[in-house]
């Protein structure tokens, strides 16, 4: 039994592991009375594997058995692996093993779609409900939507979880069309809709009354594939802008594309695909912290994002006009705009620069790293770059260069007898 | 004189030197956490006597009249274990005494900066543990969790472990400094004692099925393709390895 529950969890977390989706954040759950759990709102990160990605919550499928044949998926209908499935007490049994010892923050649980939408979403209702009635467990619990399901059981999830999301996985309708035919847009962008107003409503009641129980107070995410198809980060970036925009998703997680099955449909390996999301990433942070909006970032001309340089940088060096700034008088949105200074660098700035001007020195006290910021600011008029403002030697200065070497003693010759030079070097005399 | 401090390591004793040396403003170039027979060794060093009631009235004093802000700061500093935080806090209540409350916003001042920067590694730190607790279920019923952290943060997490597992009977034990937290289920309260290893604990049964799973659970999730064992080593550095299950066989 053990082995074989053993077998079963490793298979169904290697169908979970390429969700990306990770955070248990946003949503602050107190312990109700005996009752085990509770959720923390700037969320916990438990381990790191050795992929670097951080483990917070119990990343499983229900099953992996699928009616589906999503070219990009490894548990697709026509790929030669093992279908297995826990019940939904195993599932409950499972989380509460693993939370108890603190290894977990929470549960988030996907599937393969088995039979119809409807009972699968049923399937994963009930495991997520024997948690929290059962076990009265509150501790946090993102729950996958199942595209397609029933508008009555995407309103039950959210009443149970703390964050609901379905996956867009593919950018344009095209390329949905071709890499996942069973799947339709409005399939997935249906229950999306619906979850958004039902937040907006519930937002609303709960304003009239407490007692009104809370959907999904961590909102909703959704996952794009990057790298699969052909879109460029322009197309992608927009994207997301309107996602936060329209439908008020909490997150949008990018996951580069690595090929878990061969399929004609897919491209060969696309070239750093890592270095691709990590700069996608670093756009999706200016758009939701730092006040950017996706045209200042991408545009026609330059469709893609410099893989050498990070966003803001890039913007920066096409503004030159607006630097260098002063950072005792700037304002706090155009402290964000600065490379190099973040939300908390520009808010500690701010704070201090009320008692008293601040100098660069000042700056390196309070934490700020000047690697990128100083060639764009100046502080009481002094301006600490040491070049040019002009793009070009700024670029130079500014890209992600490989690590430089630092020189290192080989060896130290013990052996060899010192020669007269040498020797008065070291003991001065002459 | 030279400046050279000393009191007897507890809180109390930091609590009576401070408004010793606040009166005086004295300049101190170091203070020390001496235990007691050590003192004539060291002539220049001028030692306190810990008196309970002035440490419970400066307590008293600096919790009237820090900000929250400030006793926040100050609290995360007296768990630090840092070789010159007493230092670094006198040199805050200083200036603290001068410049009333302004010094909040003072950040960059270099009486303020270090203090800040320590309670941050202090409180970074805490927030660290509270994901890398990790309890064993024992004979008995008991969780029971070994950490080896840099500061003294058990007081920190307390509070998170006890609203989370309150229908537990569990355990931390910090083995670096000697102390735990142990959480009583019936009565809901959690106390700080003085704590020692002496023995392995005899595990539950299904424990080492559970750390099992754990631990093929969480190879498995790792993506080969994306391998990066310097990013993983940045956020799990090795000294927290030993007590971590999925990184101990």
């Amino acid at each position: 039994m053990a082995t074989d529950l053993m077998d079963r969890l490793k298979i169904l977390a290697d169908g979970a592991k390429y969700d990306v989706s990770c955070s248990s954040s946003g949503s602050s759950r107190a312990n109700s009375n005996g009752g085990i759990g509770s959720a923390a709102s700037t969320g916990i990160c438990h381990t790191w594997t050795s992929d670097g990605r951080c483990v917070s919550l119990l990343k499983i499928l229900m099953t992996n058995a699928c009616i589906y044949d999503c070219a990009y998926c490894i548990n697709r209908r026509s790929n030669d692996v093992q279908r297995v499935a826990l019940s939904p007490a195993e599932v409950a049994e499972l989380t509460i093993g693993f939370y108890r010892r603190n290894y977990i923050e929470g549960l988030f649980l996907s599937t393969g779609v088995v039979r119809s939408a409807d009972y699968t979403m049923e399937l994963l209702i009930q495991a997520v409900r024997t948690l929290r009635e059962q076990y009265r467990f509150n501790g946090y619990i993102h729950l996958k939507l199942v595209p397609g399901a029933d508008p009555l059981l995407v309103q039950q999830a959210g009443l149970w979880a703390d964050r609901v999301s379905v996956n867009l996985e593919l950018p344009t309708r095209e390329s949905l069309a071709l890499l996942a035919p069973d799947k339709s847009r409005d399939a997935v962008v249906g229950p999306m809709r619906q979850v958004n107003q039902l937040i907006t409503v519930n937002r609303a009641e709960r304003k009239q009354s407490r007692k009104v129980p809370r959907f999904a107070p961590a909102g909703q995410s959704t996952q794009l594939i990057v790298g699969a198809t052909g879109e460029s980060d322009r197309q992608i970036v927009t994207l997301s802008e309107q996602l936060y925009q329209r439908l008020d998703l909490k997150r949008v997680y990018y996951s580069a594309f690595i090929p878990t099955v061969a399929d004609t449909r897919l491209p060969a390996r696309p070239e750093a695909p890592l270095r691709r999301e990590h700069r996608l990433y670093q756009a999706d942070w200016l758009l939701r912290y730092y006040g950017f909006s996706a045209h200042e970032l991408l545009d026609e001309v330059s469709p893609n994002l410099d893989s050498e340089l990070d966003p803001k940088t890039g913007w920066a060096l096409r503004h030159l006009e607006l630097f260098p700034l002063e950072i005792n008088r700037a304002s706090y949105e155009e402290l964000l705009r600065v490379p190099g200074v973040g939300v908390r660098s520009a808010q500690r700035i701010i704070q201090a620069r009320r008692q008293g001007h601040l100098g660069i020195d000042d700056l390196t006290s309070l934490g700020i790293v000047m690697k990128r910021a100083r060639y764009f600011i100046t502080a009481r008029g002094r301006y600490a770059g040491e070049i040019k403002l002009e793009s070009n030697t700024l670029r130079s200065r500014l890209v992600d260069g490989p690590e430089q070497k630092r020189p290192v003693q080989l060896s130290l010759d013990l052996e060899q007898p010192l020669r007269d030079e040498t020797a008065s070097l070291i003991t001065g005399e002459l | 004189m030279s400046g050279c401090y000393c009191y007897d390591g507890t809180l109390a004793g930091l609590l009576t030197l401070y408004p010793h040396l606040l009166a005086e403003r004295a300049a101190v170039e170091r203070i020390s956490a001496a235990p007691p027979d050590q003192q004539s060794l060291f002539n220049s060093e001028i030692c306190i006597a810990t008196d309970q009631a002035v440490a419970e009235v400066f307590w008293q004093h600096l919790t009237r009249r820090l900000s929250p802000h400030s006793l926040k700061l100050l609290r995360r500093c007296l768990l630090a274990d840092h070789p010159q935080q007493e230092l670094l806090i006198y040199h805050y209540l200083l200036l603290e005494a001068e410049q009333g409350r302004r010094v909040d916003g003072m950040l960059a001042h270099p009486q303020v900066a270090p203090v800040w920067k320590l309670a941050q590694q202090v409180a970074r730190e805490a927030h660290r543990y509270l994901g890398f607790v990790r309890f064993q279920q024992i004979q008995g019923g008991l969780y029971y969790a070994a950490i080896r952290p840099d500061h003294r943060i058990l007081l920190l997490i307390g509070t998170h472990f006890a609203e989370r597992f309150s229908d537990q009977q569990w355990l931390i034990h910090d083995q670096r400094h000697g102390e735990g937290i142990l959480y009583d289920a019936e009565k809901q309260e959690w106390l700080l004692l003085p704590m020692e290893v002496t023995a392995q604990p005899d595990l539950a049964p299904e424990e080492a099925q559970f750390q099992e799973l754990w631990r093929s659970y969480f190879s498995t999730l790792a993506i080969p393709e994306r391998t990066n064992l310097r990013l993983q080593q940045g956020k799990v550095p090795l000294k927290t390895r030993s007590c971590l299950t999925e990184f101990t066989v």
